[in-house]
């Protein structure tokens, strides 16, 4: 034998025999042990859910809270008779029998675990199923919790237990099959926040509760961090009034912004639904109403895009004055109810006519025809390019999932779609009105005229205020807000905001009606032909002004008429409860006690202290937040 | 091709037998019986084509002929280390980057580099008139490439690997010992740096151990500078880690001290092997593998469904197959008389043994959890199929061995 062979047969026998006797001691020597250890079946990891944060509008009031529910978890590995398991399970709680068979097989190597098979059951067949629950060893009920909506809305969204698609995306991040994720709306698009991160807990005791002192270490408990609770800019006093101001019987949307924060006060898609419908098992006759025809289900002020009509005038009116074509003083041809292109006749929604007007009075009465003339001096592609710097191409960034962009075609789109023949001009025509093509959706439209009223700042609309519970954080630091400067000069925007102005308050405005004592309102209607049927989408737009810009007002309507006669009734009842009521509206209100935090009782000598020292992360979080409180003292 | 009197029919049939009982422990592994429903996961029949794969593999490189195998070697371990770069660029599966995934299958570099390193090491260190001084820094410098680009993915459990086998090889190329206790000293300084009384009776040794070897007195003084350098400065190391980072490295050793991650899965192993007491539970009927083992107990943690469904009786019989195996290779390494071959034959044998003991040692709560697989038996594509690569290599080199013998 070699040397090398030699020393790897030393080195090979070393290792046989230190793993032989490790074998030993632990199959034979203590094998009686290890058994009754496994046959106690203890030694498991319990997951400590956390709760997840609530949603609540701006002074605090809850939106979405959680409430206690009865949840009925089973024990595969203890189930007797599966046949006389699923008859009851059918009996009492309608889930059938292949439902049974998929959870017993997904639940196959953790069959010592509790898997929950129905969420959130009535009090009533909580008390029956009870009754019975000796038979069945391996039902248990746990008390565990459930959201509740405290208004049908849009923007909420709701939560539904976790599907096998999401689970296997989301592996990494620690979900269990038991538990919850935002299907929708702020639920899902704040997920990471609202979730929190769930404790664990090992439980090593046997039958005898004995502890099996397994671990050498104590640390055998990981608390549960709970979810971020959200503050909206959604004022609940101003979005309920705006529930009721919407009509009844109209599909629609109506959106109402801070004009110089991009925040949503309310947010009104018609008609609803409630969210707390998926918070049980959903009947089959509330299933057929989510479903019906005018598609309550829908998101109108983000899902869905329109064309917009007159109401996108001024974009139009704004590409004409960066291209210094137009100016206060320029006039067109004179309206006679219409205009002649090529073979082709586009008609003023006047029938006899505006005459010769200035950009403030075809602003103002609306006047198509100075906007067709106009139109045919833009260039399409420089149009769209406009468009795009406006925020109507694309989407807003809205903090909610699967926002719908915006379209405005070019050149090259016509070319595709009818040829590389077409001749875009009469088109031109109809986009220079907001007809043809364009869509956008109400959440644009909105942001767009806030960002009018705001010195031309385009603000991005958003939902959160800030996070309060384990960290305060305000929406620009969950996720910074886009802004940009719409394409105005000073002098232009000036003009623009003159329209709107007389809009509401000259004699031949579209929308005279909407005029408020102490305020000065801007708007623009809007009644935009469709494809969905013969009647008008009735738009309006516009803001209110006291002595600085206030709310930004967007009421869209399907298919409900002319934008001066049904929608801007609806703005001025807005208008007029948010001047009623500005006082209140606006009042800030302190952080409730549940909320605040350690620091904020502290007195501020220590605050500074904490400043000077900062060595680990948590101590960085709570700087920010003192650093808030200062700003909010100011 | 296959020469009827020097072919190692035996270590074939050993292997062969191995994959054969991992099939059966993957089929255990991933069945559960619950309330009269029985199921299955693919997984064991998706083994048994691995297998089958695996072994046309070793097929094919018995065949090849051995001109073409030598001249191969070469572009084969620069094609893996440029795999080894591209992996790092793969989108990362739980935080690791790891694997190439292409349509369902997933290639893992590493695994190959294992076998084409040894290959390659063995040729350059068994060249004629190298100074040992030069095999030791040429097979480090070697090494290094693929270490440093697993280390990146990273992959830490797999480095021990190379290193073990590197050491083998050295050995295998007539290194003396001393030299490889040399390198492997300041690995024993920080072992030993945990006490005073350990540092000064390790310098001790290792100084009188030098001066019995007749080493240079530069060589000596390096050597007990290094060393008394590691040993002296590991306490100030260990002084300047931060709480959780202390934790870390405590917790990678005794697993027990975090029972709601590593030591829950090490703990249940343990119980899973001791409960199997003499005879074990019989196939199928572990009730422990229900647990909370997914998705390792199929791969890592099959040692643990061997260990509870057949008993002590069936870890030995598991490891006397095993022991069969490994002493054939060591044979073979005995018989080769081809230098770069009888190099390259130590250095799988390590590679196979180190993974080996690392996993079964795991398994029973010896060494830390690594993340290494059992060689044969654990579920798993590429792995089994560069195992079964690399026995095919001892296969071959046996099979063309000279008549010197």
């Amino acid at each position: 034998m070699s040397k090398p062979t030699r020393l790897f047969s030393i080195f090979s026998a070393i290792l046989l025999a230190i793993l032989l006797v490790s074998l030993f001691r632990l199959q034979v020597l203590r094998g009686k042990y290890y058994q009754q250890v496994a046959e106690s079946n203890v030694l498991r990891i319990r997951r400590i859910f956390a709760t997840r944060g609530e949603i609540y509008d701006n002074k605090y009031r809850p939106i979405v809270q959680n409430i206690p529910s009865h949840d009925l978890y089973l024990t595969t590995n203890k189930v007797v008779d599966i046949e006389a398991l699923a008859r009851f399970l059918f009996h009492h709680l309608g889930i059938e029998n292949e439902e049974l068979v998929e959870i017993v097989q997904k639940q196959r190597f953790k069959s010592y675990e509790e898997i929950l098979i129905a969420d959130n059951i009535e009090y009533e067949s909580m008390l029956k199923i009870s009754e019975y629950l000796d038979n069945f060893p391996e039902l248990n009920f746990r008390i565990g919790s459930t959201r509740e909506y405290l208004y049908p809305n849009h923007f909420s969204g709701y939560v539904g237990r976790i599907n096998e698609e999401e689970y296997e995306k989301y592996r990494s991040e620690d979900y269990s099959l038991n538990g919850y994720i935002g299907k929708t709306g702020l639920e899902r698009f704040y997920e990471v926040l609202l979730r929190g991160k769930d404790g664990k807990e090992i439980v090593q005791v046997d039958s005898r509760g004995r502890s099996l002192d397994l671990f050498s270490h104590e640390e055998s408990y990981l608390e549960p961090l709970n979810g971020l609770s959200l503050v909206l800019t959604i004022d609940n006093d101003l979005q309920n009034f705006c529930e009721k101001a919407f009509p009844r019987h109209l599909r629609g949307a109506l959106v109402v912004s801070d004009i110089r924060t991009g925040g949503i006060l309310a947010y009104v898609s018609k008609p609803d639904y409630d969210p707390n419908i998926f918070m049980q098992r959903i009947s089959p006759e509330a299933w057929k109403e989510l479903n019906h025809k005018s598609k309550p289900m829908l998101d109108r002020v983000i899902h869905a895009t329109y064309p917009p009509g007159s109401v996108f005038k001024p974009v139009t009116a704004g590409l004409g004055m960066e291209k210094k074509l137009v100016n206060r003083n320029t006039r067109f041809k004179s309206c006679g109810g219409g205009y002649q292109y090529g073979n082709r006749y586009f008609r003023c929604w006047l029938h006899s006519g505006h005459g010769r007007t200035n950009i403030i009075q075809a602003l103002a009465q609306s006047c198509d025809v100075y906007f067709y003339d106009l139109s045919l001096k833009l260039p399409l592609d420089e149009f769209k390019d406009y468009a795009q710097r406006s925020g109507f191409y694309g989407k807003t960034g809205i903090d909610l999932p699967n926002e719908r962009r915006g379209f405005f075609p070019d050149t090259q789109w016509y070319k595709e779609n009818y040829g590389q023949n077409i001749q875009t001009s009469g088109h031109k025509i109809n986009l220079s009105i907001g007809q043809g093509e364009i869509l956008t959706s109400p959440i644009q439209m909105n942001a767009y005229f806030a960002a009018l009223a705001n010195n031309g700042v385009w603000i991005q609309p958003h939902l959160l205020k800030q996070t309060v519970g384990r960290s305060r954080l305000t929406a620009a630091e969950v996720q910074p807000l886009k802004s940009m400067k719409l394409p105005f000069s000073d002098s232009d925007l000036k003009l623009i905001l003159e329209g709107l102005y007389a809009t509401c308050n000259s004699k031949y405005g579209t929308a005279a009606v909407v005029q408020v004592p102490g305020a000065k309102t801007f708007g623009k209607t809007g009644s935009a032909e469709n494809s969905m049927g013969k009647t008008t989408h009735a738009w309006f737009c516009g803001h209110i002004e006291t002595d600085k810009p206030e709310i930004a007002v967007t009421v869209f309507m399907e298919n409900a008429g002319g934008g001066g006669s049904i929608a801007a009734p609806v703005a001025k009842q807005v208008f007029d409860y948010y001047i009623g009521n500005i006082e209140d509206i606006k009042r800030t209100v302190a952080i409730p006690a549940q909320f605040r935090t350690a620091e904020d009782e502290e007195e501020e000598p220590q605050e500074e202290e904490e400043i000077v020292q900062p060595e680990e992360a948590e101590d960085e979080e709570d700087i920010i937040e003192i650093e808030e409180e200062e700003e909010e003292e100011q | 091709m296959i020469n009827r009197k020097k072919f190692d029919f035996v270590l074939l049939a050993l292997l062969v037998l191995l994959i054969f009982l991992g099939c059966i422990a993957i089929y255990s592994a991933s069945t559960t019986v619950v309330s009269g429903f029985k199921g299955t996961q693919n997984y064991w029949w998706r083994q048994i084509i691995f297998a089958v794969v695996a072994l046309a593999g070793l097929t094919f490189v018995i065949w090849l002929p051995m001109p073409i195998f030598d001249v191969l070697i070469l572009p084969a371990f620069i094609a893996n280390i440029i795999a080894l770069i591209a992996v790092l660029f793969t989108p990362s599966v739980s935080g690791a980057h790891r694997w190439f995934s292409i349509g369902g299958i997933n290639f893992q570099p590493s695994e190959s580099a294992k076998l084409l390193s040894i290959l390659i090491i063995a040729r350059n260190i068994s060249r004629e008139g190298l100074s040992d001084y030069r095999k030791i820094l040429n097979g480090f410098s070697i090494m290094l490439i693929p270490i440093i680009l697993i280390m990146l993915e990273p992959d830490f459990g797999t480095t021990i690997v190379f290193w073990v086998s590197l050491m083998a090889m050295l050995i295998a190329a007539d290194v003396p010992v001393f030299y490889i206790l040399l390198i492997l000293s300041p690995a024993f300084s920080v072992v030993a740096s945990v006490h005073w009384i350990g540092i000064v009776l390790w310098l001790l040794f290792l100084i009188g151990f030098l001066v019995m070897s007749r080493l240079s007195w530069v060589t000596i003084t390096v050597a007990g500078i290094v060393n008394g350098f590691v040993s002296l400065v590991m306490p100030l190391f260990w002084m300047g880690l931060k709480d959780y980072q202390q934790n870390r490295i405590l917790t990678f050793l005794d697993p027990t001290r975090d029972p709601l991650g590593a030591g829950y899965q090490i703990i249940q192993s343990k119980i899973a092997i001791g409960s199997g007491y003499l005879f074990g539970k019989g196939w199928l009927g572990g009730t422990q593998k229900n647990m909370n083992f997914l998705p390792e107990h199929h791969t890592d943690f099959i040692f643990s469904t061997i260990g509870e469904e057949f008993g002590f009786a069936g870890s030995i019989i598991l490891l006397g197959v095993f022991v069969a195996f490994f002493a054939r290779m060591i044979r073979a390494s005995g018989e080769l008389m081809v230098s770069e071959r009888r190099v390259a034959t130590s250095g799988i044998f390590a590679y196979l043994i180190s993974q080996s003991f690392i996993n079964i040692g795991m398994n029973i709560g010896l060494v830390p959890a690594t993340g290494i697989p059992l060689p044969f038996i654990s579920y798993g594509g590429s792995n089994l199929l560069f195992n079964t690569l690399s026995v095919a290599v001892v296969l071959k080199y046996m099979n063309e061995r000279g008549f010197m013998k």
